[in-house]
């Protein structure tokens, strides 16, 4: 197996905070592994995604995806990752459609200069049919409801045609029906690319069946990091039950 | 309208709607990526740059554009480095920027509010010569063709300056140029519209423009095209009533945006729902 993320003891600091929002971080993950970061709130589960992608530069330690340090070639490797964000939400008034949104996604990759071609767009409005959205494409983005703005920032994530997924709490305003199917079609696309992917959740109940790893965060330290049966039985010991299924 | 007759009137009118067409696409930028600070702070960057011009008796759109120019070029890096919000920095440019245009307005060999000080402050219909037309028309086709190449980047950057640097795009590059973009229209645009009123140029055209429209792509066409509306309308009531022309600009572009507001289809669309 082929190692694909590697930080090695990184904390990261907030602008203007003295206290790292993630502490002595080691992790590495492999080649189409899935791995899901559990933890209650302000564990440093976005801060260590936002790292990963070179979105917070302002760490200590080292952070490298496929080989390349994060900070000189930051931007070649967010061309590399579909990212979905915690609480994406557009207001009503944007003058952006769905389709705009998801199309924005294959920018990085198609470079500067250059315009969105007919095949980038086909690429949109296949990952915008796979979630169920193709019908939304010409509507103004802000005038959708949660659950369809979370899926067209799925979908965005999908038409880059990553090799790493960062998916932040990804299904928060979606139905449990829509939250089957999305985590299945991402697992089935993940399994079909060798997309390593990493999710993070606050729900023991969203983990996969197909989930390799769980990764759980508190106060900012990875505190256990093991196959899920075992990293779910550390965190019942570590975490008061409330925290296991509660929303931010 | 015998006035229209005149070289002197034709140079204004062609040089209202070249500067409108610039600041209306421009302020769809400084609106989207919420730079109005900064622009507010270059026009008066520019405005004291042209003070200094008319104080040293040089040409007041030079000693604009070098003023435009560097706090365009330092402002971003500046906030940047320092770790300090870019609006606490435009925000002591500002004043500092305003402090400077008036004491060289009072240092200026002319006296009082001469017609060069004055235009400075006000905006002149007759302060347009042929040369700004040259110039104006170069910037507008670079500015037209630096958008459309980059087109995509800046469209993303407008849209969500986070979501478009996870996506790969490098966005400071395209913010400072944005910036640097903003002092040059500012400086071209100061002999016209003045120095007080010039940010009204650039905010209200496109603030109209999206109250109108749900697709980015139509408001940088709709929103130049208010600001022309507001230069060539304004220019006409300044000569009707003999007032100044860049507190008329300012006050029809004002106007647009009121009744944008009131007859906003987006506006209604949302109360039914």
């Amino acid at each position: 197996m082929t190692p694909v993320i590697k930080l090695k003891d990184v904390s990261t600091v907030y602008e203007g905070e003295r206290r790292p929002a993630i502490k002595n971080i080691n992790l590495t993950l492999e080649e189409g592994e899935l791995a899901y970061i559990i933890g209650p709130n302000a564990a440093g589960k976005t801060t260590l995604l936002e790292t990963i992608n070179g979105l917070l530069s302002a760490f200590k330690g080292k952070v490298s995806v496929f080989d390349l340090d994060v900070r000189k070639y930051g931007r070649e490797i967010r061309c590399q990752i579909g990212y979905v964000p915690q609480d994406f939400m557009v207001n009503p008034g944007e003058p952006y459609t769905a389709l705009d949104v998801v199309l924005m996604g294959r920018y990085g990759k198609i470079g500067i200069i250059r315009r969105s071609s007919r095949e980038d767009k086909e690429k949109a409005i296949k990952a915008m049919r796979l979630l169920g959205v193709e019908e939304l494409a010409n509507r103004p983005v802000g005038k959708l409801s949660g659950g369809q703005q979370q899926k067209i920032m799925i979908a965005r994530a999908l038409a880059k045609e990553p090799r790493i997924f960062l998916l932040d709490e990804p299904f928060s305003n979606l139905d449990p029906e829509s939250r089957d199917k999305v985590s299945t079609l991402i697992n089935q696309i993940r399994r079909e690319n060798n997309i390593t992917t990493i999710i993070v959740t606050h729900d023991i109940s969203q983990i996969s069946g197909s989930c390799h790893r769980i990764i759980v965060m508190n106060g900012g330290r990875i505190i256990a990091d093991d196959e899920p049966d075992k990293a779910l039985s550390m965190l019942k010991k570590f975490l008061p039950k409330e925290y296991w299924w509660s929303k931010p | 309208m015998i006035w229209l007759e005149y070289a002197i009137f034709q140079r204004a009118i062609i040089g209202g709607i070249i500067i409108g067409l610039l600041a209306g696409l421009i302020g769809v930028f400084v609106v989207r990526m919420r730079l109005s600070a900064i622009g507010y702070s270059m026009s008066h960057s520019a405005f004291a740059g042209a003070a200094l011009g008319v104080a040293i008796s040089i040409d007041p759109l030079l000693t604009a554009l070098v003023f435009s120019a560097v706090t365009a070029l330092l402002i971003g890096p500046i906030a940047d480095k320092a770790r300090l919000p870019i609006d606490m920095i435009t925000s002591i440019a500002f004043s500092l920027n305003m402090a400077l245009a008036f004491i060289f307005l009072t240092l200026s060999p002319q006296v009082g509010l001469s017609s060069e000080v004055a235009s400075v402050i006000w905006g002149s219909i007759v302060a347009v010569t042929n040369r700004d037309l040259v110039y104006l028309v170069i910037l507008c086709s670079v500015t037209l063709a630096l958008t459309y190449l980059f087109w995509k980047e800046l469209f993303a950057i407008m849209f969500n300056r986070r979501m478009a640097e996870a996506d790969g795009i490098n966005t400071k590059p395209f913010i400072y140029f944005i910036i640097f973009l903003i002092g040059i229209v500012v400086a071209f645009s100061l002999k016209l519209v003045g120095g007080i009123l010039v940010y009204a140029l650039l905010f209200n055209p496109a603030s109209s423009a999206l109250q109108y429209l749900h697709d980015m792509k139509k408001i940088v066409i709709l929103s130049p095209i208010i600001g022309a509306t507001s230069c060539v309308t304004g220019f006409f009531i300044s000569l009707i009533f003999d007032i100044p022309v860049g507190s008329c600009i300012a006050l029809v572009s004002t106007l647009i945006f009121a009744f944008s507001v009131i007859l906003s289809p987006k506006r209604k669309k949302e109360a039914k729902i």
